[in-house]
This record gives C-alpha cells, sequence and structure tokens, in this order.
C-alpha cells in the first residue's frame, strides 16, 4: 500500500470523525485510563499519524530513558508498515522521523514552566513547526487548574494541538454520571476532548466522553488491537 | 616480576574527557611507589602529569596517546592503559580496549555520566570488557555519588552497586566507608599515604547499615554461598568479595567506588577493587583466527608451555626508535628469540624487551602471557599478530571505521616536505583511522581521519615532533554518490582505425544496493559474452566506481547485472570489455538518477539548561535534526544527527553562544542524502573546478 492509501484508510479518520475531525490546534485532548491500558500505545499511534501526513509532533516525556520512547515509535511504525504493507517503508521511516521531537523531562518536580520553556525554545529557537504535542507520563491528576490553564494559553499562543494522557489511580477508577473520571472533573471545563480507554471483555474500548462543547458519553467504534497495541476498527 | 598468572590485571582507564583520569593514573603510579612525587595535569610546577608523555598533551592538559606503565600493588602486577577521552581518538580507546582484561570507568561525581562515558561504555560492551566504576572528585560542589550510581543504572544500563560511602562530600569529604568491611578508612598525610581505618562515625552508622543490606541483595544473586549464609547470619568479608567478583567477570554487575584522586582520597581502596574484582588474563576468552585453516577460530590458553602469540596495539616513536607495545596471548616471548608477523610475512628477532613506566623504561628477558611489554625496533604495524615460527594466525580484526574528513596538505620547504613524509608515513602506523595519499588530479597530500580535531592533533605533532611546517587547506568532507534507480544498458565499444581493432557489447542494468558497495551479477546466457572476458567487465565496472561524474567522489552501492552482449572472434580482448563496461556505467548512470550522499554525525550536546535555545538554535542552523533532548533540571543534553559538513567550527561557536558551559562529542553515524539545494551546488563547485583545470 503507498502512503496516501494507508492515511485514507487509517482507523484513526474514524478517531477523528467522532471528535468533530480532531482535536484542533489551541486545544487540548485527554486520553484517560488507569495504568497499564495502552494509553502510551495510543497516543504513539495518533503522533505516528500525524507524522504519515507530513504534520511535525514533539513528544514530551517524564520518564528515565529517551530510547525507551524511540522504541515505542519504531514498534508502532513497524506494525503500521507491516499490518498496510506499505512501499518504501524503510524511506518512509528515515522521512517521518526528521518531523519528531522527544523531549524528555527525568528530574523530578520538574514544573509545567519549565516544560513550556524548553518547548519555547525547540519550536522558535530550534524553528521547528510543531503542530501537535503529545504529552505522556504527566501527572495530569495532581497538577493545579492553574498549570493546566498555563498549558492552555500555551497551546493558544502557539497555536498547536496538545494530546496528554490521564493516568488515573487504582484499579478501579471512579467515574461520576458523565463518565468524567473523578480525578479530573476539576479540569473537566478546560480540556476540550475526553477519551476514556475501558476494559470489556478482552478487549479495550474507546469512549469518547468530551467532545468539544458536547459533554455526554459516547460510544467509539475503535479497539485497541491486544496483539499489536494499534487502534483499530471494531 | 610475578610469575604467577592469577596475580596479573591488564586494566585501562576510560572516562569522559575532564573526569580526572590522568589525575587518577597518576596517584596510582604514586602510590605504587613507582613514581616519587605528584604532578598535576596543568601543573603548577610545569612538570605535567607523568602518563602525558606527549609535549602537546602537557600543553592541552588532554591526553591523546595511550601509554601503557606496569605497576605493583600489594603482590599483583598491574599494567595500566591510560586512553584518551575524546571521541576523534575513539580508535585509541578501542585499540586499548582489545588488549584489556577489564577497565575502571572514571566518573565525575558532579557531572555523572556525560555523553563519552555513553561512548565508552558501548565499546568497552562490545570488546566484553568487566569494568568497576570510580566516582571521582568527591570534593567537588554538587557531588552527588549516588546519583552517578543511579545514572549507572539508567543511562548505561549497568547492574551498579555502591561498594563504598562517602565520608563527607564536597569541601568535608574526608574518606570512604567500606561497606564489606564495615569500617571507615580515612586517607592521612601530605599525600594521601596513611591509610587510617577506624570504626564508622556513628551520624553514618544507619545509612552505612542501609546500603550494606543493599549491596548483599544485590550481589547474593551471584552466589548460592553468601544467600545460605545471609539467611544464617554468618557472611564473611570473603563470600562478599566473591560474590562481587563473580558478577563483575560476567559484566552483570558493576561495584561502584568512590573518592577524589586530586583530594588524594580513596585511590589505594579502588586500587583494592581492582585487583579483587577485575579478571586475571586466564578469565578472559581470547581469540585468533587460523589464516591456514580458513580463518578458523582458535581460543588461545593463557600457557607457558603454548606456541607464542603476541599482538602489537600500539607504536610509538621514541627517541631510540620505534617501540612497539605488545600484548602476550600466548606462551612467553623472550630476549633474543624469533617471532613471525604474520601480515607481513617476516621473521624477526626479539632484541630489547622492555616494560614501561610512561616515559621510563625497565630492561626485562621475557615478557610471558597475559603480560604487556614493548618491543624496540621491530618494523610492524598497528594492528600486527606475532606468533612463533610454525604458527599462522591472526588476532582477530579491530573494527576500524572509515574516515570522513579529508583536508589537503603541503610542506613549506624542502625540509619539511621530507619530516612530513617521515611523519605521515609514523601517523599511518599507529593510527588505522588516519589516513593519507596523494591525489592524482591535484598532485596534493590528502590526510583523512574521523574529525576536525583528529586532524589537527597530527598536525600539530608533525610540527613539533618532526619539525615539519605544513600549510593546510579546508577541510573536505568525504561525500559518495549513489544511484536511486533502474537503469539499463547496451554499449558497443569499437574501435577498427589501423592496427588490430578492439570489439566489444555489454548489456544489462544497474540498480540500488541497499547493503554493501558493489555486487555484480553475470546473467550472460548462450556465450554472448564469452566467460574469459566476464571479469573484465566486472573490473570495468568496478572501476567505474572510483569517481562518480556528479562530484567526483566514490560511488557507493550499486548492483551491476549483465544479460547481454557481443564479442568479436579477432577484436575482442580483455581491454574491449572493460572499457565497453566503463562506457556501459557512463551511459547508465546519469539515467540511474544520481544523488550525493554524505556523512551524518550523531551529535551529543550537554549542557546547563539555560542555554537549551541557543543550542536548538545552533543545531537547527546547520541543517540537523533533533532526536531529543533530555532535561536534568539544571543540566540537559541534546541527541542530534547534523551533517559533518556543517560541523565545522562548532566547538568555537558552542562556546561561545554557551559561555563555554556545555560540549560535545560527535561520531560518524550514517551517509544521508544531500538536500537538492546543496547538492546543486556541489555539482555546480565541480563543474567549475573541472573546468578551471581543463583550461589549465
Amino acid at each position: 500500500m503507498v502512503r496516501s492509501e494507508l492515511n485514507k484508510r487509517s482507523p484513526l479518520r474514524v478517531f477523528e470523525k467522532s471528535i468533530k475531525g480532531g482535536v484542533g490546534k489551541g486545544h487540548i485532548g485527554v486520553l484517560a485510563s488507569k495504568k497499564g491500558v495502552g494509553k502510551t500505545a495510543c497516543l504513539v499511534h495518533i503522533a505516528t499519524d500525524k507524522l504519515f501526513r507530513d504534520r511535525h509532533v514533539i513528544h514530551v516525556s517524564f520518564s528515565q530513558k529517551v530510547d525507551h520512547i524511540i522504541n515505542w515509535y519504531e514498534d508502532i511504525f513497524k506494525e503500521i508498515a507491516k499490518k498496510r504493507e506499505l512501499e518504501d517503508a524503510v524511506d518512509i521511516h528515515d522521512e517521518i522521523i526528521t518531523n519528531r521531537v522527544i523531549m524528555n523531562f527525568n528530574s523530578q518536580g520538574t514544573t509545567i514552566d519549565q516544560v513550556l520553556t524548553s518547548l519555547r525554545a525547540m519550536i522558535s529557537d530550534g524553528n521547528f513547526p510543531a503542530d501537535s504535542v503529545i504529552f505522556d507520563g504527566y501527572d495530569l491528576a495532581s497538577s493545579s487548574t492553574e498549570d493546566f490553564g498555563k498549558l492552555k494559553a500555551f497551546a493558544k499562543e502557539v497555536e498547536i494541538e496538545v494530546w496528554i494522557s490521564a493516568s488515573l489511580k487504582g484499579e478501579a477508577p471512579v467515574f461520576n454520571d458523565n463518565g468524567v473520571p473523578e480525578e479530573l472533573e476539576n479540569k473537566i471545563n478546560d480540556l476540550d476532548v475526553l477519551i476514556t480507554l475501558k476494559y470489556e471483555g478482552d478487549h479495550v474500548h474507546f469512549q469518547v466522553i468530551k467532545d468539544h462543547d458536547t459533554l455526554e458519553p459516547k460510544e467509539m467504534t475503535l479497539k485497541l488491537d491486544p496483539k499489536t497495541l494499534l487502534i483499530a476498527r471494531e | 616480576m610475578n610469575t604467577d598468572i592469577s596475580k596479573m590485571r591488564n586494566i585501562g582507564i576510560s572516562a569522559h574527557i575532564d573526569s580526572g583520569k590522568t589525575t587518577l593514573t597518576e596517584r596510582i603510579l604514586f602510590y605504587c611507589k613507582k613514581i616519587h612525587s605528584i604532578h598535576e595535569v596543568r601543573g603548577k610546577d610545569g612538570v605535567g602529569a607523568t602518563m602525558d608523555s606527549m609535549e602537546l598533551e602537557k600543553e592541552r592538559g588532554i591526553t591523546i596517546a595511550s601509554a601503557a606503565t606496569s605497576v605493583n600493588w600489594k603482590g599483583f602486577d598491574i599494567n595500566i592503559i591510560d586512553t584518551p577521552g575524546h571521541v576523534d581518538f575513539t580508535i585509541e580507546v578501542e585499540r586499548a580496549l582489545r588488549v584489556l582484561d577489564g577497565a575502571v570507568l572514571v566518573l565525575c561525581s558532579v557531572a555523572g555520566v556525560q555523553s563519552q562515558s555513553i561512548t565508552v561504555d558501548r565499546q568497552m560492551k562490545r570488546y566484553n570488557v568487566p569494568r568497576i566504576a570510580f566516582v571521582n572528585k568527591c570534593d567537588r560542589t554538587g557531588a552527588d555519588p549516588l546519583k552517578v550510581k543511579d545514572q549507572l543504572i539508567e543511562k548505561l544500563g549497568h547492574n551498579a552497586v555502591m561498594i563504598q560511602l562517602p565520608i563527607g562530600l564536597e569541601d568535608k569529604h574526608e574518606g570512604i566507608i567500606d561497606l564489606v568491611t564495615m569500617k571507615a578508612v580515612y586517607f592521612r598525610g601530605p599525600d594521601g599515604e596513611d591509610i587510617v581505618v577506624t570504626d564508622i562515625p556513628s551520624d553514618l552508622l544507619a545509612e552505612a547499615e542501609e546500603k550494606r543490606e543493599e549491596l548483599l541483595d544485590v550481589v547474593s544473586m551471584f552466589s548460592d554461598e553468601l544467600m545460605e549464609a545471609m539467611m544464617e547470619e554468618n557472611v564473611t568479608e570473603e563470600m562478599i568479595h566473591d560474590a562481587i567478583r563473580k558478577g563483575t567477570l560476567t559484566q552483570e554487575l558493576t561495584p561502584v567506588c568512590l573518592g577524589s584522586a586530586y583530594k588524594n582520597k580513596g585511590v589505594q581502596s579502588l586500587l583494592d577493587a581492582t585487583t579483587r574484582y577485575l579478571p586475571d588474563p586466564t578469565e578472559v576468552t581470547n581469540i585468533a583466527l587460523d589464516l591456514d585453516n580458513d580463518e578458523k577460530e582458535i581460543i588461545l590458553e593463557s600457557s607457558l608451555e603454548k606456541p607464542n602469540v603476541a599482538l602489537a596495539f600500539k607504536l610509538e616513536d621514541g627517541q631510540y626508535g620505534q617501540l612497539t607495545y605488545i600484548r602476550v596471548y600466548q606462551g612467553h616471548i623472550k630476549k633474543g628469540s624469533e617471532l613471525y608477523n604474520t601480515r607481513s610475512r617476516r621473521k624477526f628477532k626479539v632484541g630489547r624487551l622492555i616494560k614501561m613506566h610512561s616515559d621510563h623504561m625497565e630492561d626485562i628477558t621475557e615478557a610471558e602471557c597475559g603480560d604487556i611489554a614493548a618491543l624496540f625496533g621491530v618494523e610492524c604495524a598497528s594492528g600486527d599478530t606475532f606468533v612463533q615460527t610454525g604458527l599462522n594466525y591472526s588476532m582477530t580484526s579491530m573494527f576500524v571505521p572509515s574516515p570522513v574528513i579529508s583536508l589537503a596538505i603541503s610542506p613549506t620547504d624542502k625540509k619539511a616536505a621530507d619530516n612530513m613524509a617521515k611523519a605521515l608515513n609514523r601517523f599511518t602506523k599507529e593510527d588505522p583511522t588516519f589516513r593519507t595519499f596523494v591525489d592524482k588530479e591535484s598532485n596534493q597530500t590528502i590526510i583523512q581521519g574521523m574529525g576536525e580535531l583528529h586532524l589537527e592533533v597530527y598536525i600539530e605533532r608533525m610540527k613539533r615532533e618532526y619539525a615539519a611546517e605544513v600549510e593546510i587547506g579546508q577541510p573536505q568532507v568525504a561525500y559518495r554518490e549513489a544511484i536511486s534507480k533502474v537503469a539499463e544498458f547496451n554499449y558497443t565499444h569499437k574501435k577498427q582505425s589501423g592496427g588490430s581493432g578492439q570489439y566489444g557489447r555489454v548489456a544489462g542494468f544497474m540498480e540500488p544496493l541497499s547493503e554493501g558497495e558493489y555486487e555484480f551479477v553475470n546473467k550472460i546466457k548462450g556465450g554472448s559474452i564469452p566467460t574469459e572476458y566476464i571479469p573484465a567487465c566486472d573490473k570495468g565496472f568496478k572501476s567505474s566506481l572510483e569517481k562518480g561524474s556528479l562530484i567526483g567522489f566514490p560511488i557507493v552501492g550499486v548492483k551491476v547485472t549483465i544479460n547481454d552482449g557481443q564479442s568479436h572472434t579477432v577484436d575482442s580482448s580483455d581491454m574491449a570489455f572493460q572499457l565497453a563496461a566503463r562506457g556501459a556505467f557512463k551511459e547508465a548512470y546519469l539515467k540511474a538518477k544520481p544523488v550525493i550522499l554524505e556523512p551524518i554525525m550523531k551529535v551529543a550536546i550537554e549542557g546547563p539548561t539555560e542555554f537549551q535555545g541557543n543550542v536548538f538554535g545552533a543545531i537547527n542552523q546547520r541543517r540537523g535534526i533533533i532526536v531529543s533532548s533530555a532535561d536534568e533540571g539544571t543540566f540537559s543534553t541534546v541527541d542530534a544527527e547534523v551533517p559533518l559538513s556543517e560541523m565545522f567550527g562548532f566547538s568555537t561557536t558552542l562556546r561561545s553562544l554557551t559561555q563555554g558551559k556545555a560540549e560535545f562529542s560527535m561520531e560518524f553515524l550514517k551517509y544521508g542524502k544531500v538536500p537538492k539545494g546543496i547538492s546543486e551546488e556541489l555539482i555546480k563547485e565541480y563543474e567549475e573546478k573541472r573546468k578551471k583545470e581543463a583550461g589549465k
């Protein structure tokens, strides 16, 4: 399959369709679930899909080693290329990774201000025309609404789309009647898109909780493939 | 001289530049009673540290060439190789690692695991060198040896464990706590030579007990005996030492020592750890290739009874002629005995045999298996294998990267020309990554190497050691040309004007080859080209690769298939088919959409986070791609891929952008396509140069 065809047939088109075409520039999307469900895989798939479409992505992580994140991207790319029998996969890989930067913050107590300063430096001084920023491993649930506000202001100012993963504590996180996780209730007004991931049987299913101005749970016709960890049609 | 091989250690001291390894080596020599006073690198007394034997190294305060030296510590013979810290000289490091049995990885207690430590560690892994870590500079402001231990785990993936704890840090650094003996060790006297062992100070006891538990937990994985003893609570020091040794030898454990070489703290304890935990020569597997038996791998035995096998790993030019450092792997080499160089296929007699202590030497009568020694006046190159007559072994070839940068040099006068020739002859023997040749077209001498600094150092050495003043041209990147599409050819070479004629027709296609430089496939059926002329076709295509028509650089990655042709009973010849193949290549090359490739370097920049923006900007301006940035609070690291052609003068730029607070390392990563605009410029330049030359 050629690249343009792959982009057209990507399950991410279904994903975008269910949230009014995507999160959009200047907006924040959140992917929430308890630990170990597959948030990182989803975010990397979302990012890789953008890279396939010539967009520039900054992946912000808070882990110990950068290699670990690079390996995620390599694995997801390989799975997509294999599944779709992508033509010229090696060349495409080499081309798209030039549009991706990984910024890792591994000291304890990194503040949102520090992260935003570095992002600003990458975008303006580094002349990196970022379209999207992916935040993985950021402790969103414990962060203050003020910090979240700063992030939102930043997204608006530099016109980027932000995706954040939110790790919900415990084995059985509590959700309110609208499907909003308790830990994110104080930020529900500021975030633009909220999607939750839950196990149903042996599959992980996606549910849109907030879709821009609509706060009403609705199922997405997508699942996470347990073998490849790719987002796939149901 | 020790004849007990179990008491022999061959160790290297490897580290990031400026983590203090030269000072550490100096202290080791001092404590082993080989030198009588301690000189600092960049010392006030102007003498300079003993290991920095070259004048240039003294001036720059860095160690460039590795010098081997032998010391004795508590009945153990330790051969130490001091290794350079700049990536531009990694061949020196690689070569040293080849002959080592173990290594001490020196880390700065403030800066921790830096980019160069990562490179060096990767090299050590490649040669399976067991290592112990020494966290140096614990007297510095901001010293944090435990953080460095964590970085060994996180950044280098070591199973690192503290076997010592500091007694005080920064200006209060007084000594160490030995977690095996559970004693405090102080280093008193003007040079720290008086070791005072006391009970652990009460305020540090709780921490020491906690860390000892951690140590036992980690190392008991390597010893069932220790695990049982822990349950029965009768652990002995010997059991712990044995377990640490086992883990270290299999490279599954990295014991971490600490101290401050500059302040004379912890060096003797490091020596104890070196002799205790690092392997003796019999505990390391060394492999040779049997050249008489299809390069079959032979495991060498550290036995005096076996025939001699030794490797020349380092050449140095001294006042008495060429000094060749060797590592003896098998047998024992005696003064006056005969050896055979398997590369040059020449026999030679062992004249003077010596043990080196940097600039001082000791005459010896024999060197036994496992030992490192030096020979005088032997004509050889670095990496040669010496064996007893009758054997034909070669030690496994060392990994030698291709040079990525070249520079034209021309001597200023006749005397300089003679000296330059001598110097180049020496350097190419010493360093396989340093190459030289005379360019046929410009008639200029070209030197090639692994980076700007690499070549700069050799030019400096030419001036200083050989009095060869040379003028240098602009550094030139080693570009390559490659094809990107399949293209067919069908070319007839015909010459029938007077004398015997020439005739040959070659048809087929060329295509890009992703791995390897050149492949030739013969698919001729029915003898349209007679078999005898096929090698001539191959030769013709191969010779076309030497110089591409875009910018005159070698062509790589081409697969040529021939499937048709024609010959003439009288006029065909080898020469005719060679010329036909060359013509065919020329015909198809431009149709195959050739591209220019350039060396892309992997660059790591470390510095205070406040300058991050400047660093990002500098990479961006140099057509670089930022792969990742790691922010560790006040300090950050940026990994990038940058074309070599854009890296000239980067050290100066970086210094001015970051007030000298950032540093970088760089190594060759891959060849990558040159962007269209730049490619066009290069082609234009080449055309202009050719026109100019044609007009001459």
